[in-house]
């Protein structure tokens, strides 16, 4: 877990202490390029819940409100 | 905990302190007009370690989940979101709670036509969210309610963002609980009074069983994230999620095979020994990263990357890819894969390999040790002008997805996903 958050840190690092102004953010604000989750994919998330001991950290539910883990 | 729900709807409302400014110019609302968004999921699934049967038996599983997502805008700075849903399930497994109510054979390996065969699962999701004038603060407010035979839910969260460096960084709190309470169905030989002259064996039938007392399950999380712009192209979020859960954790219909304890059978169905036994809390860490790459005008990557991990034993790993494709300025189509991999918990035990003198054993294989892969592909369809009209409405897109999930214990799943989004005129 330790190497996963470092990694991350780092390439979170590699950005530049400037901003991104809004009028370049063209290809940022795609909608390709979405952070979250596609309200479509909640379905597969749910079935994830069920079938998989993890859960959380997607967007989706974390447990509970369901008779999943 | 209407009340609560209430007070936290109406608080959201009428809560605009932070929000107010004295810049009089035009802004753009957060929402411009109503949408709905119609979406269907038709899941299968098959494999031979159901856990109803205490890990060896049929899996087979259909669901169909019709729901309907309705976004609308209130005032300048407010959405009001009603997501409404029923998932409606047939199940082999749950169909052998009671293996003895059907006309064929009684058999891990065959379906029973019992009641327990179906069920349907209602939810009831309303979400508020206000945004501040400026847009870089955002506060939501939810309730969730649902409902199936066995089990009924209610929830509540709430949620605050805030944006800064000109939009560039984002940090995001958030918490949810639920509280949900089981109606049990026990093994129909585990209940009070069952008697059959059909048993085999060696012995007295004398099961380990005692009914749950707790029949309440609180689930509470709280949700940290951190988002970042880090180039023209390239954006990237963390998150991480504190979650507990306490009360009955075993799921009551579940059974176990024990290896100290004589095995009877009614026709080819072995009766149970006890059900599932779990402790009565779990904490699980969950910490996850996605990251948004775009290449061209033609295709975009996104990426998401998580660890878990949880007091019962788990660690897990998953990581997945999908990569849109624009093949015109109306189609994206979406190959995607994901690889999931957990360790068993320390509770599991395969059919006879538990003790009847440990205080905890599942032979549910949702808790083994497995990998699993994960494979498909979608295809938008989007017209930003909605030029086709339903009623007031105007087509604003239409996505398809399907996938393809193997997992190394030897379950198999199909999931075809259909959505329409609507805007109205």
């Amino acid at each position: 877990m330790r190497q996963f958050i470092i990694l991350f840190i780092g390439i979170l690092s590699l950005s530049s202490c400037v901003a991104v102004r809004e009028y370049d953010k063209v290809y940022l604000n795609d909608e390709e390029m979405n952070l979250a989750t596609k309200s479509l994919e909640r379905f597969e998330t749910n079935f994830h819940i069920y079938r998989e001991a993890a859960a959380g950290a997607n967007g989706g539910k974390t447990g509970g409100g369901c008779g999943c883990n | 905990m209407k009340g609560i729900g209430f007070i936290v709807f109406f608080g959201l409302i009428s809560w605009g302190g932070f929000s107010q400014g004295n810049n009089q110019e035009y802004i753009k609302k957060v929402l411009e007009t109503p949408e709905v968004e119609l979406l269907y999921s038709y899941y299968s699934q098959d494999g031979d370690n159901a856990a109803v049967t205490g890990g060896e038996g049929t899996e087979k599983l259909t669901d169909m989940t019709p729901t309907i997502i309705v976004s609308i805008p209130i005032g300048e700075d407010n959405i009001l979101s009603l997501d409404a849903g029923i998932s409606a399930y047939t199940s082999a497994s749950s169909s052998n709670i009671n293996p003895f109510d059907g006309n064929k054979a009684a058999s891990p390996w065959v379906e029973s036509s019992g009641a327990s065969r179906s069920d349907a699962l209602t939810y009831f999701h309303p979400t508020f969210i206000h945004s501040s004038k400026d847009r870089n603060k955002i506060l939501s407010g939810n309730i969730a309610v649902s409902a199936e035979y066995d089990y009924f839910s209610i929830g509540f969260g709430g949620g605050y963002t805030h944006l800064m460096n000109e939009k560039n960084t984002e940090l995001g709190i958030s918490g949810q609980v639920y509280l949900d309470t089981y109606n049990p169905q026990y093994p129909i030989e585990l209940r009070d009074g069952f008697f059959d002259n059909r048993i085999t064996g060696t012995g007295t039938y004398s099961p380990l069983f005692n009914e749950f007392n707790d029949l309440n399950r609180n689930s509470y999380s709280l949700s940290l994230n951190f988002s970042q712009i880090i180039s023209k192209r390239f954006q990237a979020s963390l998150s991480l999620d504190f979650i507990l859960q306490d009360g009955l954790l075993s799921t009551p219909h579940q059974r176990v095979y024990l290896q100290d304890m004589n095995d009877f059978f009614i026709e080819d169905f072995q009766l149970a020994d006890n059900v599932e036994l779990l402790p009565s809390s779990r904490f699980k860490l969950p910490v996850g990263g996605r990251l948004s790459y775009y290449l061209n005008d033609q295709m975009s990557l996104r990426a998401y990357f998580r660890y878990y991990y949880d007091d019962w034993g788990v660690t897990a790993y998953t990581g997945s890819l999908e990569i849109p494709i624009k093949i015109s300025e109306k189609f994206t189509v979406y190959p995607m894969y994901r690889y999931y991999t957990q360790t068993a918990s320390d509770y599991f035990y395969a059919k006879e390999t538990a003790l009847s003198t440990y205080q905890y054993y599942t032979s549910d294989y949702d808790l083994s040790e497995f990998d699993s892969n994960q494979y498909g592909f979608g295809i938008t369809y989007k017209d930003i002008f909605t030029q086709s009209k339903v009623w007031k409405f105007g087509l604003k897109s239409i996505s398809f997805r399907f996938n393809q999930y193997e997992r190394t214990t030897g379950l198999s799943a199909s999931i075809f996903e259909l959505g329409a989004k609507f805007i109205m005129d």
